[in-house]
C-alpha cells in the first residue's frame, strides 16, 4: 500500500495541526452523531425499562416458603427493571374456585453500585405508601370482585416486623392481601439492599384467616445477604 | 399505553421549564369566576363573545399575520376578537394586500416559531434581534401570545404528570391559556378539577366550555370528555345547555344533543354486559333493543345476548345472536348462538352455527365442548338425557360451577385428560393462568398415558381426553388430544406474559398451523404494545404488519397503530388510521385518536 503524503510525525508543526483538527473533527463528528441519534441509538434508554417476566425454579427464588399442602408453589418467575430492582412473582395453589391467582410478590431494590446507576434510575416499581385508601380499595375490587373488604384495624407481625391486610369472606372462601415494605437499611436490610416490598394474595376455603396467613407470616427471605429479622433485633 | 401526548408533552415540558420565570402573565379578563379564595379562573369566552372594550388603537400584528399565512380559522377568530374589543373598528381592506415591511423589524420568523409551538425559541430570536437593534421592541401581541402558549405548556405538562393543583394554577394564573382556541387546556383543567375532588369547579368548567365556544364538535366533544367524571344528570344538562346556549351561525348543534343518547346507549350496553339478571328496568332494555336495532349494532345484539343467556332465557339470547351473526359474522357472535341453541337442546343447530368457524376460532371450539362434551364427570353417555351439569355450567359461562362440578367428579371417580384439559380452560376463564397451564400439563401426561390402558376402560370415555366425537361429525383438521393441551399451554403462557420463553418454544411445539399462526398472532399483538411503551414505534409498525399477515388486525391493535404513526409524526396516516376505526365503530378511545391527531395536524390546541 503506498504511503500517504501525511506524515504523522512529531517533528512536523504543520502535520501535528492537521491531525488535531482531524481528531477534533472526528471527536464533534462522532459526538454530533451520537446525541442526534444517528449513529445507531435507540432514542430512548431501554435499560431502564422492566424486562419480560421469565419463568425460574423456586430453587431460585429469595425466600423460602412453609410447606402447605393448600398453598403449594405452582409457578415462579421474575424480572428485572433497571440494575436496581429485581421482582419476583411466586404463583401459589388456590383451592378455591374464586378467580384469581393467590400469590406472593417480591420486589428488591438494591442500591446502584456506580455513579452512572445512581444518575440514571428507572422509575420506582412500587409506590410508597404502598396503599392508600382508594388505591386500596381498587386493588382489592380488582382482586376480589364483588366481596365485601374489611381492612385489618390492628397490623400483624412477621418475621420481617408488622405488616398490614385485608380480609373478604363469602359464604364458603375467605381471602387476605397483606402487604409489607421493609426498609430499614439501617439495622435489618443488608448495605446493598434499600428496600423489599412484599405483597401476599390468598384464598381458601372456610373462614380461618390465620390460616390463609400462615404462609405469610412463616415465610423467610433468603438473599444472597442475610436480612435479619424482627427477633434479632429485639423489640422493634 | 403511551399515550399520545408524548411528543407535545415533551416538547412543552422543555417549554415549559425553560420559560419558566420569565413570564409576565396577562392578567385575567374581566368576566373571570371566583373559583378559590383569592383566584379567578376563566375559560375565556369564544372570540367575539368577549365583553372587555380595549381603549386605544387595536393591534393588528396577528391578524395580519394569520392572513399572510393563510389561517382563515384564526384569521376570523381575531377579526372577532378585535371586534369584541372594539365594537367600531373594521378588519383593514388591504387585510390579504402584500404588506411592506413594518419599520424596524419583521416579526414574522418570531410568528412562525410561535406557530410551530416553539416558545423558547421564539423568546430567544427576540431576545437576540432585540441584541441587534436596542430600540425595536416586540409587539404587544407577539408577548401575549408567547405568554398565553407558555402557559398552555406549562398547563399541558403539569396535567401529563398528574400535577393537577399546578394544572389549576397555570391556568388562574393566565386564563387565555385556556380559552376556546385552546379546547385541550381547557379540558385539562377540569379534569384537574375533577382529579382534585372538586367537582362543582369541573362541572363548572364544562358548562363555560360548552355554552361559550361555538363549535357543535367541541361542545359534542367535552360532553364526551365530562363523561368520565360527571354524573349522568349533569350530563343532561350539560348536553342541554350545549345544544342551545350562545348558538352561532352555521353551525348544527342536533349532533350535541345525539352525544347525550350515545353516552347512554354505552352505559346501558356497559350495564348490560355487568347486570345480574333482572337488574336492568324494562324500560332500559327496551330502550337499548330499540337502539341496537336501529343502529344494527352487532356489539350491542351480543351484549344483549349474553343478557339473556345467563338469564336462561335461550330463545331470545339465540335471536340476538342470530341478529349480531347476520349484521357481522363473528366468531363472538357464532359462540353465543352455540350456547344458546344449545341451552334449547338443539344441538345440530348449535354445530351448524359453529361449523364456519370450527378449528378456527378456539372460543368456538370451547364452546362446542358445551354442545358434545368431555365425558367421565359421573356416568354414561349423557347425550340422550340433554345437557349435562357440567354443559349447562358452561352454557352460564359459570366458569366457578365449572371447576366445582370438576374438582366433585374428579374426587368421585378420578380424573380424564378430557376432565383436566376442561378445567385449564375454566381457569384460565378466571384469570388463572399458571394453574391452567399445569392442567394442561397434567391432560397432556395422562393423555398420553390414557392410550397405554388400550381404550379398555370406557373407550369412550374422553378417548384420550378429546372433548368431541370426531369420526362422527366429521372434522377436517381437527387437532389431536395433545395438541389442544400445548395449545391451552401456550394460551395460559401468553396470559402469565411468558412471551419471550413462548416464542422460544412455539416453532418446537405440537400443535396445528392454525392454531400456531394464533398463538403466534398474540404474541406479535403483545410484542407490538411492549414496543410502544418502549417507544420502539417502527417496532410497532413491524410488528403489527406481520401480525395482518396472519390474521385481520383487532380495533384495539388499530388503534395501537394510530399512536405509533402519530408518535413517529406521519399525522396523516395516523389520521386516516384513527377515522378508519372510528367510522366502523365510534368509541371513545378512537375519537379521542382522531380528535387530537386532527388538532396537531391543523395546531388547533
Amino acid at each position: 500500500m503506498p504511503e500517504t503524503s501525511i506524515s504523522c510525525t512529531p517533528h512536523s508543526g504543520m502535520a501535528r495541526t492537521g491531525w488535531q483538527r482531524t481528531a477534533l473533527s472526528a471527536v464533534l463528528a462522532a459526538a454530533t452523531l451520537l446525541t442526534s441519534g444517528c449513529a445507531g441509538w435507540v432514542r430512548d434508554n431501554l435499560t431502564q425499562a422492566p424486562t419480560p417476566w421469565r419463568r425460574v425454579q423456586p430453587t431460585a427464588l429469595p425466600v423460602t416458603l412453609p410447606d402447605s399442602r393448600d398453598f403449594p408453589i405452582v409457578a415462579a418467575r421474575m424480572r428485572d427493571t433497571g440494575a436496581v430492582y429485581k421482582s419476583y412473582i411466586v404463583v401459589l395453589g388456590n383451592p378455591t374456585v374464586l378467580p384469581g391467582e393467590n400469590r406472593l410478590s417480591i420486589d428488591v431494590q438494591t442500591l446502584p453500585d456506580s455513579l452512572f446507576g445512581a444518575l440514571v434510575q428507572p422509575p420506582r416499581v412500587f409506590p410508597v405508601p404502598l396503599y392508600t385508601m382508594e388505591t386500596l380499595l381498587a386493588t382489592t375490587k380488582r382482586e376480589f370482585p364483588g366481596m365485601t373488604v374489611k381492612v385489618a384495624d390492628a397490623a400483624r407481625r412477621n418475621r420481617y416486623g408488622d405488616y398490614d391486610y385485608v380480609t373478604t369472606q363469602d359464604a364458603e372462601n375467605s381471602c387476605v392481601l397483606a402487604w409489607q415494605l421493609i426498609s430499614d437499611h439501617k439495622r435489618m436490610l443488608p448495605e446493598r439492599i434499600e428496600a423489599v416490598r412484599l405483597e401476599y394474595r390468598a384464598c381458601g376455603i372456610g373462614s380461618n384467616v390465620r390460616a390463609l396467613l400462615a404462609p405469610f407470616d412463616g415465610l423467610s427471605l433468603t438473599l444472597p445477604e442475610t436480612v435479619l429479622e424482627a427477633q434479632d433485633l429485639g423489640a422493634m | 399505553m403511551t399515550r399520545p401526548v408524548l411528543l407535545s408533552a415533551l416538547l412543552l415540558a422543555g417549554i415549559a421549564a425553560t420559560a419558566a420565570g420569565n413570564c409576565a402573565w396577562a392578567q385575567a379578563n374581566g368576566g373571570g369566576r371566583a373559583l378559590a379564595p383569592g383566584v379567578k379562573v376563566e375559560v375565556a369566552p369564544a372570540p367575539g363573545s368577549g365583553s372587555a372594550p380595549a381603549a386605544g388603537k387595536v393591534d393588528e400584528t396577528a391578524l395580519r399575520y394569520y392572513a399572510r399565512i393563510g389561517d382563515g380559522e384564526r384569521l376570523e377568530a381575531e377579526i372577532a376578537r378585535l371586534r369584541a374589543l372594539d365594537p367600531g373598528w373594521e378588519p383593514p381592506k388591504d387585510l390579504f394586500a402584500p404588506q411592506p415591511t413594518t419599520p424596524g423589524v419583521d416579526e414574522t420568523p418570531f410568528w412562525n416559531l410561535l406557530s410551530a409551538a416553539k416558545v423558547a425559541e421564539a423568546r430567544a430570536a427576540i431576545a437576540e434581534q432585540r441584541r441587534k437593534s436596542p430600540s425595536w421592541q416586540p409587539s404587544d401581541k407577539l408577548l401575549q401570545e408567547l405568554d398565553t402558549a407558555e402557559s398552555a405548556g406549562r398547563i399541558r405538562s403539569a396535567s401529563d404528570t398528574k400535577r393537577w393543583q399546578e394544572v389549576v394554577d397555570a391556568a388562574a394564573a393566565h386564563p387565555e391559556a385556556v380559552a376556546c382556541n385552546r379546547l385541550d387546556n381547557a379540558w385539562r383543567l377540569a379534569e384537574a378539577y375533577a382529579e382534585l375532588k372538586q367537582a362543582d369547579r369541573a362541572f363548572d368548567t364544562y358548562r363555560t366550555i360548552v355554552s361559550t365556544c361555538p363549535k357543535a364538535k367541541e361542545r359534542r366533544d367535552t360532553i364526551f370528555k365530562a363523561s368520565r367524571y360527571l354524573s349522568p344528570d349533569q350530563l343532561r344538562e350539560l348536553t342541554a345547555l350545549g345544544a342551545t346556549a350562545n348558538p352561532a351561525k352555521g353551525e348544527d348543534y342536533s349532533t350535541v344533543r345525539t352525544a347525550e343518547a350515545e353516552l347512554e346507549t354505552g352505559r346501558l350496553l356497559e350495564r348490560l354486559g355487568n347486570a345480574k339478571p333482572g337488574a336492568l328496568t324494562a324500560a332500559d332494555l327496551s330502550r337499548i333493543q330499540g337502539i341496537v336495532r336501529d343502529k344494527q349494532d352487532a356489539d350491542g345484539a351480543i351484549a344483549l345476548g349474553w343478557y339473556f343467556q345467563k338469564q336462561k332465557n335461550f330463545a331470545e339470547a339465540q335471536s340476538w345472536f342470530s341478529q349480531a351473526n347476520g349484521w357481522a359474522p363473528s366468531d363472538k357472535a357464532a359462540e353465543g348462538l352455540v350456547l344458546a341453541y344449545n341451552g334449547l337442546g338443539e344441538k345440530a343447530q348449535a354445530r351448524a352455527a359453529a361449523s364456519p368457524w370450527k378449528g378456527k376460532s378456539s372460543r368456538i371450539d370451547q364452546a362446542l365442548k358445551a354442545v358434545d362434551p368431555p365425558r367421565g364427570s359421573g356416568g354414561g353417555r349423557s347425550g340422550p338425557q340433554g345437557p349435562s351439569e357440567l354443559d349447562r355450567a358452561l352454557a352460564r359461562h359459570d366458569f366457578a360451577e365449572c371447576l366445582s362440578i370438576i374438582r366433585s367428579s374428579i374426587a368421585k371417580s378420578g380424573p380424564t385428560a378430557g376432565l383436566l384439559q376442561q378445567r385449564g380452560w375454566c381457569l384460565l376463564e378466571m384469570k388463572r393462568p399458571s394453574e391452567a397451564e399445569a392442567a394442561f400439563a397434567e391432560a397432556q401426561a395422562m393423555a398420553a398415558r390414557e392410550p397405554a390402558k388400550g381404550g379398555q376402560s370406557g373407550g369412550g370415555n374422553g378417548a384420550a381426553g378429546t372433548t368431541r366425537t370426531p369420526a362422527a361429525s366429521g372434522l377436517p383438521q381437527k387437532a389431536t388430544p395433545a395438541q389442544e393441551n400445548a395449545y391451552g399451554q401456550a394460551v395460559a403462557r401468553l396470559a402469565t406474559g411468558d412471551t419471550v420463553g413462548l416464542t422460544r418454544d412455539l416453532p418446537r411445539a405440537n400443535m396445528t398451523p392454525a392454531q400456531k399462526a394464533e398463538i403466534r398472532a398474540s404474541l406479535m399483538a403483545t410484542e407490538a404494545n411492549r414496543a410502544l411503551e418502549d417507544k420502539r414505534y417502527n417496532d410497532v409498525l413491524r410488528l403489527l404488519d406481520a401480525r395482518k399477515e396472519l390474521t385481520p388486525e383487532p380495533r384495539n391493535l388499530g388503534i395501537l397503530r394510530g399512536w405509533a404513526l402519530y408518535n413517529l409524526m406521519r399525522f396523516d396516516e395516523a389520521y386516516a388510521q384513527f377515522k378508519s376505526v372510528d367510522d366502523r365503530l365510534s368509541t371513545e378511545e378512537s375519537r379521542e385518536g382522531v380528535s387530537i391527531t386532527w388538532k396537531t395536524i391543523y395546531h388547533d390546541w
